[in-house]
């Protein structure tokens, strides 16, 4: 009935052979089970799913750090999904109520590879997950081969701005920086290390990259850079006036397959010169547009089952371009 | 003279007057670090007082007089010397008896919380019983009757804090009533009353030592109110006791002069108990000129 | 004149009592998994006969494995603040005072955040070493909060706002430097959390409580005459020193024991006092255990609407007193009763 595994944070997790009922506890997981077609035994999730908008109508258990143990008790799943993100308490209670929780916890993007791989084989997907892992490998290939040879360019990855906190080499960020063909100016240990703007002065990064959800928004671009340079201190500093910011999809803060999609876009942003110019076909009624000559690849089973373009910068080239 | 030492629970001790308080060279001395000489010493002290009388210790300030009082309360223990309250050291006494034989009324103090005068009295009774204790009918009654012999009986329910300066002190006194002492101190007690106040306290503790026995010891600062009610007065000066016995001894003009550090002057009153008169400014200029015309001049 | 006797006493604790069960029935039958107050009943009845095997699990589940624990752990917690509240206003004379104005909740928070940096994943070192936090602040704030060999009320008071200034400054700079660890569990540990079970059963630490309370308890006519003033009490007959030294420690543990499981709950320990002295009246003697059980009642009350106002995100236990409790502790300071 059930076989016994080890999760990536060490635990023993007995998984069961059968699993009807999945609960995921944080957005990316969802995001995953979504890509790994299997959103019908999807029973609950976590709030902020809403990068997934067809996960807004299953029932909610909580915010991924304090869920609610009751909505997750009764939901009935066979298995639990669980995140770096979550509590390590919240995990143990659940373990204790006798409730099998599988944790992933990658630290680079190779390794969310691996993690979807994993979930795979928990929730009986392993099929699908072959799948999804090669189209996602393919594509950061493609990348590298772009990028070969092309001397990285030094970003500042700005996670708030005031205080001003960017991120440490250990974390997911900062690998997925280095596969869009970016180097963090900052070498730290500290994961969220908090510095100073004379700090920034001082790194002389050659682009500032931010995150957002309106990434795809030329318009809320514009407002960005705007802001920006009506801000004391910001600037002043010369990615700011020489309008070298980047405004990547704020998935790339999220171990999931959305995240190539934004370590493509940040790399069309900061290297141009390694992409041919896009050749955009028909955007498709899900508002997806393929790019074959950019060698990006993108896989027709997702057509229409998600109705946002998991990264809007490239319909809105396919626009720009025309063609 | 009656034996210093016999009791007033045998017939033959309540039939005498036997001395209650004895305080035979007591001294004390105060220093604020232990390597160093005293900052300040008390004494050699000396007095006595039976039951029903009432003792004034008088001096100017820092003079020595709230520590005598502590002494006397059993707080700080004698250096040398005695201090005997019915034979026995108040400061070996523990905690609940001396409570049993001593109540000392203080100034009152801001209280935090809500309380009712009644409660307040009733905490008189504490030291009797078991350390959690819970008042029963006795208590009760004892605690109305000290209301009562302060007259404020009529104060029974009303809010400690609802009470003027005058009613707050009579609840203070009825509280310590209720301990049934057999020593009363009281550390000025007239401080805020009007003359009104302080006439009718004095003659309530007069009437009080006589009804109840009660001998008591009183700070002051009203050199003629202690001078009319008190049966003896401790004269002191920088901790040193210049002068002790009745009110007449004491009262001379040298002597409350050195004590005091300020011109007065003594006269005797009809009824044979000192009265201190101040002098006022045209006073002096009018007795240098015409040294005669003292006894003329108005008293006070 | 009506003086307190132990029958008004014990039926005050009897209403109130009563009261705390309400509210645990009405507890274990709201939260986001529905199950309506018959079947609550039955799955108490049933599982206090054994018969488990008529419960549907999921039930169980909620009600033993998830809900029970909650509000028992509440009900301690609630209890143990407000005592320590009440004691610690009579201690320092203050109407202000909390459990916390001493620093013993500095102390469980440093003890905390180092356990979480150096031991991350285990499960009950948190608890621990909040706890061991707790006591040395008590030793150190007990030292330096004397005079003259004893207890002074205002030196201890200094002492203990000192000590928690300094701590805190301590656990801001650790939180700061040591941002490389998960040290989220920290925000949620200083908002009060009932969800995590205690490392020690909770049927020993509910006899730690009782003999804290107890102890502070036999003290309680003697604060009654301490809050006159503590020259009149000396003169009364009570041992002044012993009584502080014993109050301190008292509600100085009951402070560590709630604060080590639970995090820093706060208002409970301020608020319930007083709103009990509005009740009965400021005798310590019915103060102390209607402070107990009005303290049960709150918390219990707190973390049920904490996790059933907008199921299912759980809002944290202190978030809720201190929304419930600040609009309070204004009325109350306008009745110029706090």
């Amino acid at each position: 009935m059930t076989r016994e595994v080890i999760d990536e944070s060490g635990r023993r997790v007995a998984v069961p052979i059968d699993v009807r009922r999945i609960v995921s506890l944080a957005p990316n997981l969802t995001e995953i089970v979504y890509a790994l077609g299997g959103q019908d035994r999807l029973v609950a999730v976590s709030n902020y799913s809403d990068s997934v908008p067809a996960a807004k109508t299953k029932p909610h258990v909580g915010m991924p750090m304090n869920p609610s143990l009751e909505a997750i008790v009764g939901a009935r799943p066979d298995i639990v999904l669980a995140a770096a993100i979550n509590q390590w308490e919240t995990v143990d209670a659940l373990a204790r109520l006798g409730i099998p929780v599988y944790t992933t916890d990658p630290h680079t993007v190779e390794g969310m590879l691996e993690s979807i791989k994993d979930i795979g084989g928990v929730i009986g997907a392993s099929a699908q997950a072959a799948t999804v892992v090669a189209n996602l490998q393919q594509r950061l290939d493609a990348l590298k081969t772009k990028l070969a040879g092309v001397p990285p360019a030094r970003v500042l990855f700005v996670v708030w701005e005031n205080p001003l906190i960017s991120v440490g080499g250990h974390t997911f960020i900062a690998d997925a920086l280095r596969w869009a063909g970016a180097e963090s100016v900052l070498h730290t240990k500290q994961n969220w290390p908090q510095i100073s703007l004379e700090e920034v002065v001082r790194l002389k990064p050659d682009y500032l990259v931010f995150a957002s959800n309106h990434a795809g928004d030329a318009a809320s671009n514009a407002q960005r850079l705007a802001e920006l340079r009506s801000e004391g201190g910001w600037q002043e500093l010369p990615p700011v006036r020489d309008g070298r910011v980047a405004v990547i999809s704020d998935e790339v803060n999220l171990p999931a397959p959305a995240l190539i999609d934004a370590i493509e876009q940040l790399a069309r942003e900061l290297h141009p010169g390694a992409f041919k110019p896009a050749r955009a076909t028909h955007c498709s009624a899900g508002r997806f547009a393929a790019h074959a000559d950019a060698g990006l690849h993108f896989d027709s089973r997702f057509a229409g089952r998600w109705p946002v373009a998991p990264s809007p910068n490239l319909c809105v080239e396919a626009v720009a371009c025309g063609r | 003279m009656p034996a210093p030492n016999a009791s007033p629970d045998t017939a033959a001790g309540w039939m005498q007057n036997p001395v209650r308080l004895l305080v035979e060279q007591a001294s004390y001395a105060y220093s604020v670090s232990d390597r160093e000489a005293p900052d300040f010493t008390l004494g050699p002290v000396t007095f006595s007082a039976r039951q029903r009388e009432i003792v004034g210790i008088l001096g100017a300030n820092a003079s020595g007089k709230s520590t005598l009082l502590r002494l006397l309360s059993g707080e700080f223990k004698a250096l040398s010397g005695r201090i005997e309250l019915d034979g026995t050291p108040p400061g070996q006494l523990p905690l609940r008896e001396r409570a049993q034989r001593i109540a000392l009324v203080h100034q009152e103090s801001t209280l935090l919380f809500p309380l009712r005068v009644w409660e307040y009295v009733l905490q008189g009774r504490y030291p009797y019983g078991q350390r959690l204790r819970f008042e029963n009918e006795a208590d009760c009654l004892l605690a109305g009757n000290a209301l009562e012999q302060v007259g404020a009986k009529a104060l029974l329910d009303r809010r400690m804090s609802q009470l003027s300066g005058g009613e707050r002190q009579r609840v203070i006194l009825a509280r310590a009533l209720a301990q049934q002492p057999r020593l009363l101190l009281l550390d000025e007690p007239t401080r805020s009353l009007d003359i009104g106040g302080k006439v009718e306290l004095m003659r309530r503790l007069r009437r009080l030592a006589e009804e109840n026995r009660y001998t008591a010891v009183v700070v002051t600062h009203e050199l003629n109110l202690a001078a009319e009610f008190f049966d003896s007065i401790v004269l002191l000066q920088r901790g040193k006791c210049l002068a002790s016995g009745k009110p007449a001894d004491v009262y001379r003009r040298e002597l409350l002069e050195q004590a005091f550090e300020t011109t007065l002057d003594v006269e005797t009153n009809a009824s044979g108990r000192p009265r201190v008169i101040l002098r006022g400014d045209a006073d002096m200029d009018a007795l240098e000129a015409n040294p005669d015309a003292a006894k003329e001049s108005p008293s006070l | 004149m009506r003086p307190l006797t132990p029958r008004r006493i014990a039926g005050i604790c009897v209403a109130l009592g009563g009261a705390l069960f309400v509210v645990v029935v009405f507890s274990l039958q709201v939260g986001a998994y529905p199950i309506g107050v018959r079947d609550v009943v039955m799955t108490l009845v049933r599982g206090a006969i054994g018969h488990w095997n008529n419960v549907p699990p999921s039930d169980r589940l909620v009600v033993f494995g998830l809900r029970l624990p909650r509000i028992a752990l509440g009900i301690l917690v609630g209890a143990a603040l407000s005592v320590s509240g009440a004691s610690f206003q009579a201690l320092l004379r203050n109407p202000l005072a909390d459990p916390y104005v001493l620093g013993v909740s500095s102390g469980a928070a440093l003890g905390a955040i180092l356990a979480l940096a150096w031991f991350p994943h285990a499960e009950w070192t948190m608890q621990a070493m909040a706890f061991l936090g707790a006591l040395i602040t008590i030793a150190a704030v007990y030292f330096l909060g004397r005079r003259g060999g004893q207890i002074d009320s205002t030196t201890l008071l200094l002492a203990g706002i000192i000590t928690a200034s300094f701590l805190s400054a301590i656990i801001m700079f650790l939180m700061t430097t040591l941002s490389g660890r998960d040290l989220r569990g920290m925000a949620f540990w200083l908002m009060g959390d009932l969800t995590t079970p205690p490392a020690i059963s909770l049927g020993f630490l509910f006899v730690i409580l009782l003999i804290a309370i107890g102890a502070i308890y036999t003290t309680s006519s003697d604060l009654n005459l301490i809050l006159t003033g503590e020259q009149e009490a000396h003169h009364l007959g009570v041992n002044v020193p012993r009584v502080k030294l014993v109050v301190y420690v008292g509600a100085s543990l009951l402070t560590g024991l709630a604060v080590s499981v639970s995090g820093a709950i706060g208002y409970v320990g301020l608020l319930i006092p007083h709103v009990m002295r509005m009740l009965f009246g400021s005798d310590y003697r019915v103060l102390i255990p209607a402070s107990a059980i009005g303290g049960a009642i709150a918390v219990v009350l707190a973390d049920t609407l904490a996790r059933t106002i907008v199921a299912p995100t759980e809002l944290p236990v202190g978030a809720m007193t201190a929304a419930i409790g600040a609009p309070v502790f204004i009325y109350l300071l306008r009745r110029r009763l706090a």
